[in-house]
């Protein structure tokens, strides 16, 4: 889902530009006529004209993606939180007589799904607010944003995947079955999600 | 006025005509730094472009480079760099500077730089730079102690943590006489 996030289709670009009418005026300082001024340096116009509209863009963009960042760490208490009520949701093993032993309550399972939901609930928000961002054109991404988004294609499909295997899972357990299928990679699809989400955070974090 | 009082006028004012002239930015490199507490981080520019006249023992200079051609590594931080320096609203920094002649050359030069930046001027005094001389070009070093504050800059944050306010920006040019 979140690859959606590198491949998105940029906004449509802004056919027309709103010229900011305080940029640095290209006229020597007053009373030295001899200086030199900002048109005697050969820049293109389109390199001095400033634009409000691509100011507007670029404030909108960086709005949405401080919201991302905000969102990213509140989504972070839900998914720790997950993790650790994971414990009291592990199915009881049945022994050879038919009798099931260990294993977490019922109770525990639903605090682990409602945390869970909150959790991808969350996420799904937290990943809008970057995929929604407007887009810059001429902008190659690189540097360790580009980590933060190839660990996002990991994080992403696996933040869907989790709660539907999970929820499969649950089913499968209250109708007194063992867990089987593809519903018992839940927990290893949950700790590849967990982990390469909390290595896309350090990315943009942390210089390695 | 006799013959003796033109030809010493004519003496005394020979060096300053060999001095006036024109002044072209040849190779520059311009690093800012800024410093977070997870990280440290420099962007760096090329891209700038510079012409000194020099009349009447006066010599100014004028320097000025796009916003968004100082590259960190990081297209993401130099994003929101452009964002916070409201770079595309006003796309060019530009440094202006008049020192005497007999300043260019010299082994240093302190300098009082004013710098439009984000729509703002500020200007910072006697900034010290080092000049090499080398035939028709001159070589010259130094760091202007440039602050986010300075330009009303809001300061970056990350995990809600600022980046320091101190934001030097180092200075290594090559101006070639015209």
């Amino acid at each position: 889902m979140t690859c959606v996030c590198l491949c998105a289709v940029s906004f449509p670009s802004l056919a027309q530009t709103a010229d900011s009418p305080a940029q640095t005026p290209a006229t020597a300082p007053a009373g030295n006529s001899q200086a030199p001024s900002l048109g005697d340096l050969g820049f293109p116009t389109a390199q001095t004209k400033g634009s409000l509209l691509d100011q507007a863009r670029l404030d909108r963009r960086s709005h949405m993606l401080k919201i991302h960042q905000k969102l990213g760490l509140i989504t972070l208490a839900p998914l720790i939180a997950t993790l650790i009520a994971s414990n009291g949701a592990t199915p009881g093993h049945t022994n050879a007589s038919g009798v099931t032993t260990g294993g977490g309550s019922t109770s525990s399972r639903d605090l682990h799904a409602g945390l869970g939901i909150a959790t991808a609930g969350l996420y799904l928000t937290t990943a809008s607010f970057a995929i929604f961002a407007p887009k810059i054109s001429g902008t190659k991404t690189r540097g360790p944003i580009l980590v933060h988004k190839i660990l996002a294609c990991i994080h992403g499909p696996g933040m869907i995947l989790t709660p539907i295997l999970g929820a499969m899972a649950y089913n499968q357990i209250n109708s007194g079955q063992k867990v089987h299928g593809i519903a018992s990679a839940h927990g290893a699809v949950a700790a590849i999600t967990a982990i390469s989400y909390g290595a896309a955070m350090l990315s943009v974090s942390i210089k390695f | 006025m006799n013959k003796r009082t033109l030809l010493a006028i004519a003496l005394l004012a020979s060096p300053l005509a060999a001095a006036d002239g024109q002044w072209a930015l040849g190779q520059s490199t311009l690093t800012y730094h800024v410093s977070h507490p997870l990280h440290e981080s420099e962007g760096v520019s090329h891209a700038a472009r510079g012409k000194g006249v020099c009349q009447a023992g006066q010599c100014d200079f004028l320097i000025a480079a796009p916003v968004k051609s100082f590259d960190s590594g990081d297209s993401n931080r130099d994003l929101h760099m452009l964002q916070v320096t409201r770079g595309a609203e006003f796309p060019l920094i530009s440094v202006r500077t008049r020192v005497p002649d007999i300043a260019v050359g010299a082994a240093t030069v302190h300098a009082d730089l004013e710098i439009q930046f984000v729509g703002q001027t500020v200007v910072y005094k006697q900034v010290e730079f080092q000049e090499t001389v080398q035939g028709n070009t001159i070589k010259l070093t130094g760091t202007i102690p440039a602050k986010v504050a300075d330009f009303k800059i809001v300061p970056p944050s990350l995990l809600a943590m600022p980046i320091k306010n101190e934001m030097p920006v180092r200075v290594d040019m090559t101006w070639q006489k015209q």
